[in-house]
């Protein structure tokens, strides 16, 4: 695990989860109802972020862009300790993590929603273990938890195949083309277009893709993600199902069980 | 083609997914490796057959009684037929002397006698049980010999599943395990030249397979003098050139697929056909690396049971008696252009590569994605030919004409189900 790696995928993962959590969450979907302003994260040998706050929606942006707000970190480890920060020996509680920033009368909104909207993510994708399993029984949380944690799997993917040392070698293996995601029974799906050994993830449906991997349903697509079952064994019983260049799916498997070294 | 036929049957196979069930709860996966649904790319599991219940020449039954044409030969051991009566009846007499015994049987020395009198390049012969053992152990004699570290590899190679043999982000391997691993493509002397440059006297070995045969593309023999450039590569830099021949030996040259492309490896390796499915594998060697051999520390509690051993030396016998190996190139011939045909009949354009007893199909008209072929591997499936998607196939010496007639009939029966389904596709005129 590197931590350049790690923070790509922080900005561009799991910040950008913020964005489904604001549609998604009426909790924080209530915190942002009023606010109105960019926030812009940049990070050195990673890049830059923009979260958009406008008119009771979220919107994620890579790269620069329009913010009252502006964030800076000293170095990618820097800013993964504002995501995970790490524990006080002393204190036993997550330390303070204080980036550079522009604008001092809107760092309220660091301090204040934002920490908010944080803690509701961690809710969703990193629940106390003693609630987890009680959270999980009420419907709405499970449907969420599913599908922010498949839109991180999958992000992620793409990330730790474009930057991580073991990631680049699978990705080295990889030819070009699209890979589409689904699940069943719902609406959720996401494709990976592959080009040159470079990988981006995408949202949504595609046409006509290289490879197909259709999970049967969410609660297969939670099991899977969350480890309590193979895609070797889905695919005997069925509820895993793969169509095209399977080979192109062969190495994507091989990919998102990195994932877990950066997002365990 | 003209082709008349009665609509085949479509094949239930409810009582292997039954058992697949059983299995999962007491076996990782259910079925694990190349004969599981998962590595052996079943798509969609609904089509196929999990479990056999017995096997004779050409064909395997399922657990549901269905019948299958099998080209896939338990992935290459089956060479002459299943349960082949020569083969048995050499197995069964040995076994009722003895097979797993303190002290290894003569049938050591006359296994060994009858690789060295059949392989050109072989002075000396040594046993193991799976392919891997023998590629493993190759690699241990080339850097045993040289006192140098690093192997080189084509990309696309698969030589076992020993973690050496692995690849970078596959489970269970570290970067450690394949730290003497060097890649060049297929067909690239240039890269192996530059390999040769770029870390002098520290190559002990090239290992690679006779020709290309990875699964998912197409497959291609050496071009003219390609083996002859690595060959002489090896020999300026003192390299031991390794031929993997698990999967094709004996199934392009009875003496050896270096001696069919024109060379004489140092090393090669032997498993799949050589006893018609009984297990043993073999290294065969030139005599300068019989004693760095013997140093070499290296077995394991089967491998010198006497059962495979008589198994083998039947085997190869027959198999030089009924000249198997090039009849069952000419049959691969024979079905594989009949399958073109019908493919072209149909609209589809079957590419059909590699050597003609190991061949590869795919078509051309769903390139990149491949799914119209996974369709027609399906649905002949569900009528009782056994084709992968991802893999070469394999001919047997109990492979017969009808068995042809009839695989050609299912293949144009699936090719005209594929078309209904996409009516849409790029089919040629």
């Amino acid at each position: 695990m590197d931590n350049v790696t790690m923070a790509r995928i922080n900005l561009f993962d799991v910040l950008r989860n913020i964005e489904d959590l604001c549609e998604m969450d009426p909790e924080s979907k209530a915190l942002i109802k009023d606010e109105n302003l960019g926030v812009e994260f940049n990070v050195p040998e990673v890049g830059s972020a923009v979260l958009t706050f406008k008119d009771g929606k979220c919107t994620f942006t890579r790269g620069k862009g329009k913010s009252a707000l502006k964030l800076y970190f000293a170095s990618p480890e820097h800013f993964n300790n504002l995501i995970s920060p790490p524990v006080d020996p002393k204190t036993g509680k997550p330390k303070m993590v204080i980036p550079i920033f522009y604008n001092v009368f809107k760092v309220g909104f660091l301090l204040n929603t934002f920490t908010k909207l944080a803690d509701r993510l961690s809710h969703y994708l990193q629940p106390d273990p003693a609630e987890k399993d009680k959270l999980l029984e009420d419907p709405e949380y499970f449907k969420t938890n599913t599908i922010l944690t498949a839109y991180t799997a999958f992000y992620a993917m793409s990330e730790i195949a474009n930057s991580d040392f073991v990631g680049k070698a699978i990705a080295k293996r990889m030819p070009d083309g699209v890979i589409a995601c689904e699940v069943g029974g719902t609406d959720l799906a996401m494709n990976i277009t592959v080009k040159d050994h470079r990988f981006v993830t995408n949202k949504g449906k595609v046409e006509a893709p290289r490879a197909t991997m259709i999970f049967g349903d969410l609660q297969f697509a939670h099991d899977l993600l969350n480890g309590k079952t193979s895609s070797f064994t889905g695919m005997g019983t069925g509820q895993f199902q793969v169509y095209g260049f399977v080979e192109m799916l062969e190495q994507m498997a091989k990919l998102l069980s990195q994932v877990s070294i950066y997002l365990a | 083609m003209q082709l008349s036929y009665e609509p085949k049957k479509i094949y239930d196979v409810t009582k292997s997914q039954e058992a697949f069930k059983r299995a999962l709860k007491v076996v990782p996966a259910g079925i694990y490796g190349h004969l599981g649904p998962s590595e052996g790319c079943m798509i969609p599991v609904s089509s196929y057959p999990l479990f056999m219940s017995k096997a004779k020449g050409a064909y395997f039954w399922d657990v549901d009684g269905n019948k299958f044409i099998d080209y896939m030969c338990a992935y290459g051991p089956n060479f002459l037929g299943y349960n082949d009566p020569d083969v048995d009846a050499a197995a069964f007499e040995q076994l009722k002397k003895g097979n797993c015994v303190t002290l290894a049987s003569e049938l050591l020395i006359e296994f060994a006698e009858e690789m060295v009198n059949t392989i050109n390049m072989a002075d000396w012969a040594f046993f193991a049980k799976n392919g891997g053992d023998a590629t493993s152990f190759a690699v241990m004699i080339a850097r045993a010999y040289t006192n140098r570290k690093k192997v080189v590899l084509v990309s696309g190679y698969y030589h076992g599943v020993a973690p050496w043999m692995q690849k970078l982000g596959y489970a269970g391997i570290t970067e450690e395990d394949i730290a003497n691993n060097l890649y060049i493509d297929w067909n690239a002397p240039d890269q192996f030249e530059k390999l040769i440059k770029k870390y002098p006297g520290q190559i002990a070995a090239l290992i690679a397979t006779p020709y290309y045969h990875p699964t998912f593309v197409d497959n291609q023999l050496p071009p003219e003098g390609y083996w002859q450039k690595m060959r002489k590569l090896c020999d300026d830099n003192g390299i031991i050139l390794i031929f993997d021949d698990v999967r094709a030996g004996f199934r392009i040259d009875e003496k050896g697929s270096d001696y069919h492309y024109g060379i004489k490896s140092d090393l090669s390796c032997f498993c799949k056909a050589i006893a018609n499915g009984y297990n043993v594998s073999a290294v065969c060697g030139v005599e300068k690396l019989k004693n760095a051999t013997s140093d070499i520390m290296y077995t394991g509690s089967y491998w010198l049971s006497a059962v495979p051993f008589a198994a083998g030396i039947a085997t190869i016998r027959k198999a030089k008696a009924t000249h198997a190996v090039e009849e069952n190139a000419k049959k691969g011939i024979k079905l594989t252009e009949g399958l073109k045909e019908v493919a072209k009949d149909n609209g589809f354009d079957l590419r059909v590569t590699g050597e003609p007893a190991m061949f590869y199909m795919r078509l051309g008209n769903d390139f990149p994605s491949t799914i119209l072929h996974q369709e027609w591997v399906a649905e002949c499936v569900k009528r009782g030919v056994f084709f992968t998607s991802h893999h070469n196939h394999f001919i047997n010496s109990a492979l017969t004409d009808a068995d042809m007639q009839y695989t050609w009939e299912v293949a144009d029966e699936a090719y005209k189900i594929v078309k209904r389904n996409h009516p849409d596709a790029n089919y040629i005129k």
